[in-house]
């Protein structure tokens, strides 16, 4: 079996994981935790679909600026949802 | 229950994707075939014998994003700098970016980011400037120049700004160079008639069918297909400084904004 289909399969399982993690847990700060791992996932599968150019900015944009947007706005509310 | 009724309904849905995109062939079959379109960007990115429709750059994404379809992508420029203005409308007034007594994370955590932050900067800046050679472009390398601003906002607190001698006006003042930059790769072109009287077309690199004018190719045997090296270079300012902006803004503590949003209300 090609290798490239295994490692897609795994990296996508563990983006569909922490995205669920994401979507469940309650502490918004470990939500956001959770996304960027789930983040850092998709971009190893964008480089292996040969997409070199989203993966460059795709990284910084979803596992640096975006966790940080939302780390400075959970920042301005409350850490916990639903309270 | 609810758990299984979850998990189930997630694993239908991944097999369903997984099934539509492959075998039965939704997007096509993967890898197998090149479309059309494909091919002919593949043929046209760089090609020397074809002088009127080549982009010159072996970067096959660069020469679609700043010159195949260059307009958008101008377009999707103005739309971030939309964005911006916006952002400096809502905090309208405050001008210096400080605030609080914080003196950032731990000794440790504060050396390793130092260490960082140069390699930040040269990979940027080489994501930049070789855009229309490898993976990369002015976008990408903006924003990987930006990660700079969340972590001296996380790492050294928001006063580290002033500290290294960036604030929100040289900020603001930066990002405009790359917009006007921007701006006269696009209308050099259309001046160039103006004054020759030749055909010339906006945002145009190359020669074309009917216009002879072109931008540089090269500088001493090194490529720099024409436009792209510019367009990505001031998109590089433009949006770097853009996010810059935007994080600056958003580090700021509420009370402080408040203030001079409240002191302008007041007519001070």
């Amino acid at each position: 079996m090609d290798v490239t289909l295994l490692l897609l399969a795994l990296f996508s399982t563990v983006g569909l994981v922490f995205t669920y993690l994401a979507v469940t847990e309650r502490d918004l700060v470990r939500a956001i935790i959770y996304s960027a791992v789930q983040s850092s996932a998709y971009a190893v599968l964008l480089y292996l679909l040969r997409a070199p150019d989203i993966v460059l900015v795709y990284i910084p944009v979803s596992v640096g600026l975006y966790p940080a947007a939302l780390l400075f706005l959970v920042g301005k509310t409350e850490k916990v949802d639903g309270e | 229950m609810r758990r299984v009724i979850v998990a189930v309904s997630i694993a239908a849905s991944v097999a369903l994707l997984a099934y539509t995109t492959t075998v039965a062939g939704a997007l096509g079959y993967l890898g197998l075939e090149t479309r059309t379109l494909a091919r002919m960007f593949l043929a046209l990115t760089y090609n020397p014998d074809l002088r009127e429709l080549t982009a010159m750059s072996p970067e096959a994404v660069t020469a679609i994003v700043w010159d195949f379809r260059g307009v958008d992508t101008l377009y999707e420029t103005v739309v971030f700098y939309m964005a911006i203005i916006a952002a400096l409308a809502i905090y309208r007034g405050v001008s210096r970016v400080s605030g609080g007594g914080g003196v950032g994370l731990s000794l440790i955590v504060r050396v390793v980011t130092k260490l960082l932050i140069p390699m930040n900067i040269a990979i940027a800046v080489s994501i930049a400037v070789h855009g229309h050679l490898t993976p990369g472009g002015g976008f990408q390398a903006g924003a990987t120049l930006a990660v700079i601003s969340v972590l001296l906002a996380v790492v050294y607190s928001v006063n580290s700004f002033s500290r290294v001698g960036v604030d929100i006006s040289k900020a603001v003042a930066l990002r405009s160079a790359g917009l006007i930059a921007i701006a006269i790769v696009v209308f050099t072109p259309l001046i160039y008639s103006a004054l020759t009287g030749a055909q010339a077309y906006l945002m145009q690199s190359y020669v074309k069918v009917d216009s002879g004018f072109y931008f540089p190719v090269d500088v001493f045997g090194q490529l720099i297909s024409g436009t792209l090296i510019w367009l990505n270079t001031a998109e590089f300012l433009a949006v770097s400084f853009g996010f810059f902006i935007v994080f600056m803004l958003l580090s700021l503590r509420e009370e402080i904004v408040k203030q001079s949003l409240l002191g302008e209300g007041r007519g001070s």
